[in-house]
């Protein structure tokens, strides 16, 4: 008899090698991706869908493009995850503006390379008003956060950076300072910032600052392509990790009230959370005890949700809670998060997306800051051709049901040339709620602005012609802004609201909204940060259906609950905390 | 076991001696005189009235099942052991008797003799080696350990019985404790080259990669042992050898290259090290010499997956199953293949067809049961109770096929049927302890069932298992192999 270990283990211990795990041995990349098969696709349901979206950024004046490391090749990762985006109303007139991060170039930076503010001139286009502002800056800039930390009234700015990351304080005249230094946020060395949030962690009415990191990055030891095994996709050379490469680690910062932050990583729980690919930052009350928690994406690594333990401290609890992991407890790459509610039954479900050749995540959250993926159950998992980034919940034809889009692009533009399957560029991806717990994945019949292939990456929701309808802007890697302009059509009713915290944030982050429609009640949250690091319009947008009022719950984030009844749909309200409706900023109707 | 059966038949004599002295002093003396002096005929002849006077006395019966026994009377002899035992249960001549006879017959009725026996010898290291094989025997390793553990020196210059219970340290996952049970061996026949390769063979289990490379020592020091050489190279990769690795592999082709198994090793061990191109270089050798051997074709198809050239692994993956019909790992990667491509219709068409011709094969039907999972079957509909019955059906048929419990688990977790989604968890992860979806299963349906008292540890070793993966596929990548050289860093 032939002895081998094989054959031991298989005769004495009855054991059996099953290919599967030979092949998911050697399947092993830079970047987690389940290689999954996706899911058979429904019959189409055939239901009209009306919303219909162009991309009409040339015309609204976004010609210049987001420069973004090498166009043809990337020879490092940093090159390649991209940046958000902000809709910010930065001088609240009412109509929203643009604020589009940008990354530079390996060699030299192109003199296009810098962030860009863009003015809303009120008739469709935008001014470029980045130098008047003061927020020219060079850099790899990743994520935005937007919160007004000094409870002024104007909506300032964190940027995170592989570098420093900034803080711009709105000065209230169109102008930005950069008050890093004198906020005690700068740290003195280079890490790979990336998510960010504003969150009232301890409910004490100032804004405080979550910031995720990527990975520990070393520009001058980091690897070439090819040079690991974690530098290869199917075979060919790209850039590296985040695999092979150490995890970031993330940061809480209490703000003082005073203009500063102060570092309380590690007293709050934070800094004994596993480290992570941190991505996307997204803070809600999941679990609807009043408090703020923190869910951060991870790439490649278990995604974490830090639970509020009211005292100022964090247990993080994504695997137990269900949102770490896959279905079957494998990591994902985790990029953008979208956070809205479904079905619609009161609760904040997540969705999360993922690397090609898996598919993104849907959570539903039972009310108790518990999820169940649902992304199989409700067809998200129709899909896995992508690389999936920015996303959100937005009922963008107003039936009141929130659909899904996702913005995809690859992050290796020398794969195409040996595997035309995997497009450096790709369209998005928009999934219609059916209303039944399921989605329909749309394309080109959702309008042509779906269909157009960009590298995408992160995106903002809101409604910047003020037309009662949802919006998108989209960063696309060296390539000018998609903004996809939603001409919807049809009579389906809406309502936005405003919020405005007095004894809470200024910006009411953290606050919590259900509004009830149609037997129907959908709750949605107002963040500093989702999709893929990017701020999104700060007014919340509930398509109504066939309802012509509602009742409006909101949840401060101080702990007051105000309900307000009998609100006449398709206008913008906004909403004071302790006072009810008051009157609005500029515009208020279409 | 011949030198346990003669311990133990001195025993017994010894034994009814006594006790026929204490029932009837005369005619006992009679009867165990004749057995003593080996007259068993006599014996009988004297039982045969004594027992007709006192057919109650279990003393009497046991003496005859001895007499009988001794003169090869075997069904006899445990019919008198029996009525000894109808009479007085704890008779213990009459247990030992018949449980000798029993376990010469490898019948697992003298289970609950011996266990009965234990009772009231718990000490008696034959009784606990008898049942420790036995235990073996019926496929019950937990007990044959049990009472493997103590029978003391028993085993020691018992090559066949140390075999067994090593087989059962490794069906516990337990490798670690079945290696000194070899060494044991391995030390009274040190020139047993068999041995040796099995005890380097069980240390490679048990992460000894150290040791099993200075078992081997005598082996390699001849260079010409393909086997040993084979071994060598599996323990050199678990101690980050890689270089080493490579060379020992190379080796044992040379030195054997008729061995089919040495061309698969070779690609396994590229595909770790995503040395894709060089293990099919070195497979296609293997071709040339050997066309027909299907785990060639099989092992090539599984590199062409890795490059993506699914054309290429379907061919190789169809020449390997046309090769030979009867294994069921080509059909299973054609399917896997397939799922790669996210053909999952064509890889569930593939699977079925071939259920077709073998239906009660399990990795058919856990592979059935998978795809259908992965198509996105729900539960209340007919392909979700189709995967369901396959799942079931596949650890029925195939109960140490973990994969397929773990299928079957997280079908359960779908149904809502929690409890049971635990019990298949646990089956899988009793199978593979690393199984870091079963442990999050498990974790989701004791959740889900409300018992939360296991998690935290659950959510500590899925930590654990995550943060080893981890150390394990930065070694995997930290060499690449490299074509005509050894490797590379």
């Amino acid at each position: 008899m032939k002895i081998t270990r094989r054959s031991f283990v298989s005769s004495a211990a009855g054991a059996l090698l099953l290919p599967s795990e030979w092949l998911a041995a050697a399947q092993q990349q830079g970047v987690a991706s389940r290689g999954v098969a996706p899911q058979a696709r429904p019959p189409a349901s055939g239901r009209p869908f009306n919303a219909h979206f162009a991309n009409v950024a040339q015309q609204a004046g976004l010609r210049i493009p987001t420069i973004y490391g090498g166009i043809d090749a990337k020879k490092y990762i940093l090159e390649a995850n991209g940046c958000g985006c902000a809709f910010i109303d930065y001088d609240n007139d009412g109509w929203i503006d643009i604020f589009l991060l940008c990354g530079t170039r390996l060699d030299s930076a192109p003199p296009e390379a810098t962030n860009r503010l863009y003015r809303n001139n009120r008739d469709g286009t935008f001014t470029d008003v980045t130098d008047k502002a003061g927020l020219h800056a060079v850099g790899w800039a990743n994520g935005v956060c937007v919160g007004d930390y000094n409870n002024d009234g104007f909506e300032d700015i964190f940027c995170t950076y592989y570098g420093e990351n900034r803080l711009y304080r709105n000065n209230g005249n169109g102008t930005f300072t950069d008050v890093t230094r004198e906020a005690g946020l700068l740290r003195g060395e280079t890490r790979w910032g990336a998510g960010c949030s504003f969150v009232d962690y301890n409910r004490d009415g100032h804004l405080d600052l979550f910031v995720s990191n990527y990975i520990r990055f070393d520009l001058a030891r980091a690897p070439v392509p090819g040079q690991a095994s974690t530098c290869n996709w199917k075979g060919i050379p790209v850039n590296c990790g985040p695999r092979g490469l150490p995890p970031g680690r993330h940061l809480l910062y209490r703000n003082n009230g005073d203009g500063t932050f102060t570092d309380v990583t590690k007293e709050s729980g934070i800094a004994a959370a596993t480290e992570s690919y941190g991505m996307t930052v997204v803070a809600a009350d999941f679990d609807e005890d009043g408090w703020t928690d923190i869910f951060v994406a991870c790439d490649s690594t278990p995604s974490l949700l830090f639970m509020n333990n009211h005292d100022g401290t964090f247990r993080e609890e994504g695997v137990l809670r269900g949102v770490a992991l896959s279905e079957d407890g494998m990591e994902q790459a985790g990029m953008g998060v979208g956070i809205g509610d479904y079905q619609p039954v009161g609760h904040l479900d997540l969705f999360k997306t993922h690397f090609m050749g898996d598919t993104d995540g849907l959570y539903r959250n039972d009310g108790t800051g518990s999820f169940d993926d649902r992304t199989r159950a409700a067809k998200i998992g129709v899909e896995t051709r992508y690389v999936s980034w920015g996303t959100g919940f937005a009922d963008f034809d107003n039936d009141g049901l929130a659909d899904i889009l996702i913005v995809t692009g690859n992050v290796y533009p020398e794969v195409e040339r040996v595997l035309p399957d995997s497009p450096y560029k790709s369209p998005c991806i928009l999934f219609r709620n059916l209303g039944n717990g399921t989605f329909e994945e749309l394309g080109a019949e959702a309008g042509p602005g779906i269909a157009e292939p960009h590298p995408g990456r992160g995106c903002a929701f809101g409604d910047f012609d003020n037309d009662g309808d949802v919006d998108v802007l989209i960063v696309n890697m060296n390539e000018p802004p998609t903004l996809l302009r939603n001409d919807l059509s049809g009579r389906q009713n809406w309502i936005k609201i405003f919020l405005e915290g007095v004894k809470s944030n200024r910006s009411a982050i953290g606050a919590r909204v259900l509004v009830h429609y149609g037997g129907k009640v959908q709750a949605q949250a107002r963040v500093s940060q989702s999709s893929y690091y990017s701020s999104c319009d700060p007014r919340l947008h509930f398509g109504l259906g066939e309802a012509k009022t509602v009742d409006v719950e909101i949840f401060w984030p101080s702990g007051l609950r105000e309900t307000i009844r009998g609100v006449p749909a398709n206008q913008l309200v906004t909403v004071r905390e302790g006072a009810g409706i008051v009157k609005n900023r500029g515009w208020s109707r279409s | 076991m011949r030198l346990l059966q003669k311990t133990l038949t001195l025993l017994l004599l010894a034994a009814l001696l006594h006790c026929a002295a204490a029932q009837n002093r005369d005619r006992a003396q009679s009867i165990a005189a004749a057995l003593n002096a080996g007259d068993y005929a006599e014996a009988l002849e004297l039982l045969r009235p004594a027992l007709q006077a006192s057919p109650g006395d279990a003393r009497l019966w046991a003496m005859q099942g001895a007499a009988q026994a001794a003169l090869g009377e075997k069904s006899q002899a445990l019919a008198s052991y029996r009525s000894a035992l109808k009479i007085a249960p704890d008779n213990l001549p009459a247990l030992q008797g018949a449980a000798q006879i029993e376990f010469d017959a490898a019948n697992p009725d003298a289970i609950p003799l011996l266990e009965r026996l234990l009772k009231l010898r718990p000490q008696d290291e034959i009784g606990q080696g008898m049942l420790a094989v036995l235990e073996y025997q019926q496929g019950n390793c937990p007990a044959a350990v049990d009472h493997f553990e103590k029978t003391g020196s028993l085993f020691d210059s018992k090559p066949d019985a140390l075999h067994a219970i090593a087989t059962c340290f490794v069906r516990l996952h337990r490798p670690d404790q079945a290696v000194p049970l070899l060494e044991r061996v391995l030390g009274q026949s040190p020139g047993d080259e068999h041995e040796r390769r099995l005890l380097a063979s069980l240390q490679l289990m048990a992460h000894q990669p150290q040791d099993a490379l200075a078992t081997l020592a005598p082996l390699l020091s001849t260079g010409q042992s393909p086997g040993a050489l084979e071994l060598a190279s599996a323990a050199y990769e678990d101690a980050h050898q890689t270089e080493k690795a490579v060379d020992a592999l190379r080796q044992a082709i040379v030195l054997d290259p008729d061995q089919v198994q040495l061309y698969v090793d070779f690609a396994a061990l590229a595909s770790a090290h995503q040395s894709f191109e060089v293990g099919m270089n070195v497979v296609d050798d293997g071709i040339e010499l050997h066309p027909n051997a299907a785990p060639l074709y099989f092992a090539r198809g599984v590199l062409h997956v890795q490059l993506a050239q699914y054309d290429s692994a379907q061919s190789d993956f169809e020449t390997a199953y046309r090769l030979d019909p009867n294994q069921s790992l080509s059909t299973a990667a054609l399917g896997l293949a397939d799922v790669q491509q996210n053909h999952l219709d064509r890889a569930l068409a593939t699977v079925e067809e071939r259920l077709a011709r073998k239906p009660n094969d399990p990795i058919l039907l856990y592979l059935q049961a998978d795809i259908l999972l992965r198509q996105g079957a729900e539960p209340g509909t007919p392909d979700f109770e189709k995967a369901m019955h396959s799942a079931q059906r596949a650890v029925s048929l195939g109960p140490g096929l973990g994969p397929a419990h773990a299928v079957l688990a997280k079908l359960y977790l779908q149904a809502g049927s929690y409890p049971r989604a635990v019990a298949e968890s646990k089956r899988a992860l009793e199978i593979d302890p690393t199984d870091q979806s079963s442990v999050y299963h498990l974790i989701q349906a004791l959740k889900k069932s409300g018992e939360t008292s296991q998690i935290p540890e659950l959510l500590q070793r899925l930590a654990q298992l995550r943060q080893a993966a981890d150390v394990k596929e930065r070694e995997q990548y930290r060499f690449r192999l490299v074509d005509g050289s050894n490797s590379a860093p």
